[in-house]
């Protein structure tokens, strides 16, 4: 299955070194210090994001629930879907009875960016079992995104070294917390009156996760045309105006990185 | 929506989730995205949060209302420049909903 060698390993690999029983025991205790080391190291990069992580999870265990999704749908969503973005992007649409291919184009488009970050991640952890693999990259969300290219960029390739240690300290404690804020959220969600119209924090979150995306001229013409044309198709059936606005807006931001490029030459 | 079709909603957002996010990790040695369509799909995830806070915001109760007496459009601006100034997500939601709270009790 993996062809991948650890050419640039820079810890001993016992498999190879066994030549002694003793060399191999030291050689995965000094990997598991260096793994241990890693986690401590993550923990501390990731640690200030958690209040953040969690106050958001309590924000879509409310917009779950007063969306009209019963307790038990909206802890399996939380527990099983995490991805914050997507379960905003779609709860209007549930609540909109809106066909269930427009609901997984939706989902697949919003979750879009984690292909990108993948395609960054991926390469770190090639030396991994294929169930592994499909496991780390399952917590490969906004956060991790943010951290773990920044601690090993894509020249460490192939040093595997202290890379699940810190993987794992900056995905683990971030699900826990969304998980914990979303159950508080969801349990909450009664207590609070329709007419505060809780499920509006999640569109100020997509707004705020949004900004930043719009890393330049191109990307702000995208959205600005892919809004401009969800608001004129509105009335389209099966809030296909959605589809539509991204597919013109996507096209919108190209042909104004084509602009901007001849604009420098 | 029925309790079947959310359920199965819950199931496709699944799918999702593991497409995007492990799809990469299982097959990324095998496939290579041309570089045009990499640069393509990054504009995506904007133009599809774009797609979704706009008419949200534009409307009450379904029908377009771009009015000064639309509570929503209101906080959603003031929530979008009080993340433009502070950067902070949390920050944002509060006061967006501070914000919203105010125009909805006094427009």
């Amino acid at each position: 299955m993996n062809k991948e060698t650890d050419a640039g390993d820079s810890r001993p690999d016992p498999a190879v070194n066994g030549a002694s029983a003793d060399v191999a025991a030291t050689a995965a205790i000094a990997a598991r210090r260096i793994e241990k080391e890693a986690f401590q190291e993550g923990w501390r990069a990731s640690a200030s994001t958690i209040p953040a992580v969690a106050a958001w999870g309590v924000v879509s265990g409310m917009a779950m629930v007063k969306s009209g999704m019963t307790l038990w749908q909206s802890l399996a969503m939380t527990l099983t879907v995490y991805a914050g973005s997507a379960q905003f992007a779609v709860l209007p649409l549930l609540a909109a009875h809106t066909p269930l291919i427009v609901i997984f184009l939706t989902a697949m488009i919003v979750n879009l960016r984690f292909v990108i970050f993948s395609a960054a991640v991926a390469p770190h952890f090639a030396h991994l079992p294929w169930y592994r693999r499909v496991w780390y990259g399952y917590f490969n969300g906004d956060i991790s995104m943010g951290f773990f290219p920044r601690r090993f960029p894509a020249h460490t390739v192939h040093q595997p070294a202290g890379k699940i240690g810190f993987f794992e300290a900056i995905c683990y404690p971030g699900w826990f917390a969304w998980q914990i804020g979303a159950i508080v959220g969801i349990l909450l969600a009664s207590q609070i009156p329709e007419s505060w119209n809780i499920g509006f924090a999640g569109t100020l979150a997509l707004i705020a996760i949004t900004i930043p995306m719009i890393i330049n001229g191109a990307a702000l013409a995208g959205v600005v045309v892919s809004g401009a044309v969800a608001v004129a198709a509105i009335s389209l059936p099966y809030r296909l105006g959605l589809l539509l606005a991204v597919v013109i807006g996507m096209a919108a931001a190209m042909m104004a990185d084509k602009f901007i490029d001849k604009e420098k030459e | 929506m029925n309790a079947f079709d959310v359920w199965v909603s819950i199931v496709l957002l699944v799918v999702s989730t593991l497409i995007t996010r492990s799809g990469f990790f299982l097959f990324g040695h095998a496939v290579k995205l041309p570089p045009k369509l990499q640069h393509a799909l990054g504009y995506a995830p904007a133009a599809a949060m774009a797609a979704i806070i706009l008419p949200d915001l534009v409307t009450t109760g379904g029908a377009i209302d771009i009015n000064w007496t639309n509570p929503k459009l209101l906080a959603g601006i003031g929530g979008g420049v009080f993340f433009l100034i502070t950067r902070h997500l949390l920050g944002t939601i509060v006061a967006g909903m501070a914000l919203f709270t105010v125009l909805r009790l006094a427009l």
